[in-house]
């Protein structure tokens, strides 16, 4: 019996326990990041907002693409995941409002891409798959049993990344 | 703070929701060329993470039918409409019986972005009457997806700062049939404190 564990707005979790799913729900522009160690079969998923804290807050959270990822690998660590070892994948990013007058100011999607790249890139992890951008909305699966990642959209059966 | 951005608002808003509220309809019934009424709105602050649990879920289909708003009293409005009671939506408006609607093409889709422009420009117009504050809408943008994803649009604009949004809940009725829309207001964060400093000016004068 496979048990769900929702990751909500801003949120992160890990987990050993094959028989778990994380499962963010319904992306849009968030990011679903996930990170796993096949040795220890440990999983963590983060659920981030935005790319970094705005200017002048110094806020470490969840929320946030950057300090998220550092987050979540410190956990991963601390949970005895080797980094070189970990495999990552990410989906979300979508970019919503595609109407004149909007898509320039609110590319929000794009941009928690876009920082979650440069990060990854900075803390030398392995991004091994993603489907980010676009203008649709996800469900993003991550399997504590093997790594595999899933999306699901509106209309379409849950299909592997 | 000791309150919150939207619980601020709410107080401000509750008595000119209702009138708001009655505009919106005027608006509706301008639209659909008969007389609409509706019932004493409720507004309230709903914490942004229970968003999705009210409208049943993350994962449900929904349409959002979002305005940027303009001028003195900058912010968001958004409907969002379960996919189901979107359908029913595009029935009333375009007077056909219900169920007739099955699924939302372009027309549809036109159909209810002008709802949510007329609804929301009418609701934005009696605010900004009573502050005495000029506000303008954006044209709609009619979205369809996911709940999570609909509300992204929010979270993402308010840098999630603002962690309660307010709704104003409301039934339209016509010839028996009753929809129920719900609003969602976003203010800016600066948004708030220009209408309750324009009340103050105004009592005080």
């Amino acid at each position: 019996m496979q048990d769900s564990l929702a990751v909500g707005l801003g949120e992160y979790k890990i987990s050993r326990n094959i028989t778990d799913v994380l499962v963010a729900y319904g992306l849009g522009s968030c990011v679903g990041i996930g990170m796993y160690d096949p040795q220890l079969r440990l999983a963590g998923l983060l659920h981030a907002v935005l790319p970094s804290s705005p200017n002048g807050i110094a806020d470490k959270s969840a929320k946030y693409v950057t300090s998220g990822i550092e987050i979540l690998l410190g956990e991963m660590i601390k949970a005895g995941a080797i980094p070189s070892r970990l495999i990552v994948r990410m989906a979300g990013g979508a970019n919503m409002l595609t109407a004149p007058g909007f898509s320039n100011t609110f590319n929000i999607g794009t941009r928690n891409v876009e920082a979650a790249h440069e990060m990854l890139q900075r803390l030398r992890l392995k991004l091994v798959s993603e489907e980010v951008g676009g203008t649709i909305g996800r469900t993003v699966r991550f399997y504590v049993l093997d790594g595999r990642m899933t999306i699901r959209t509106v209309g379409n059966q849950e299909r592997e990344i | 703070m000791d309150e919150s951005c939207a619980r601020k608002f709410q107080n401000i808003l509750a008595n000119m929701a209702n009138i708001g509220i009655h505009n919106a309809a005027k608006g509706m019934s301008a639209m659909v060329g008969e007389n609409l009424s509706v019932t004493e709105p409720t507004v309230t602050a709903v914490p942004f993470h229970k968003i999705p649990t009210l409208l049943g879920g993350p994962e449900i289909e929904a349409v959002g039918i979002y305005l940027r708003v303009e001028g003195s009293i900058p912010g968001q409005i958004m409907m969002v409409i379960p996919y189901p009671k979107a359908l029913e939506l595009a029935d009333l408006i375009m007077g056909e019986p219900p169920g007739t609607t099955t699924q939302l093409g372009a027309m549809e889709r036109s159909a209810l972005a002008e709802l949510g422009n007329l609804t929301g420009s009418f609701f934005l117009n009696a605010i900004a009457d009573q502050a005495g504050l000029p506000a303008r809408p954006s044209p709609p943008a009619v979205i369809v997806d996911m709940v999570g994803a609909i509300m992204d649009i929010i979270i993402a604009t308010t840098g999630f700062l603002c962690e309660e949004v307010l709704m104003v809940q409301a039934k339209f009725l016509r010839d028996g049939r009753e929809t129920q829309a719900d609003f969602w207001l976003i203010p800016d964060q600066h948004t708030i404190e220009t209408i309750a400093n324009q009340i103050e000016e105004d009592n005080a004068g």
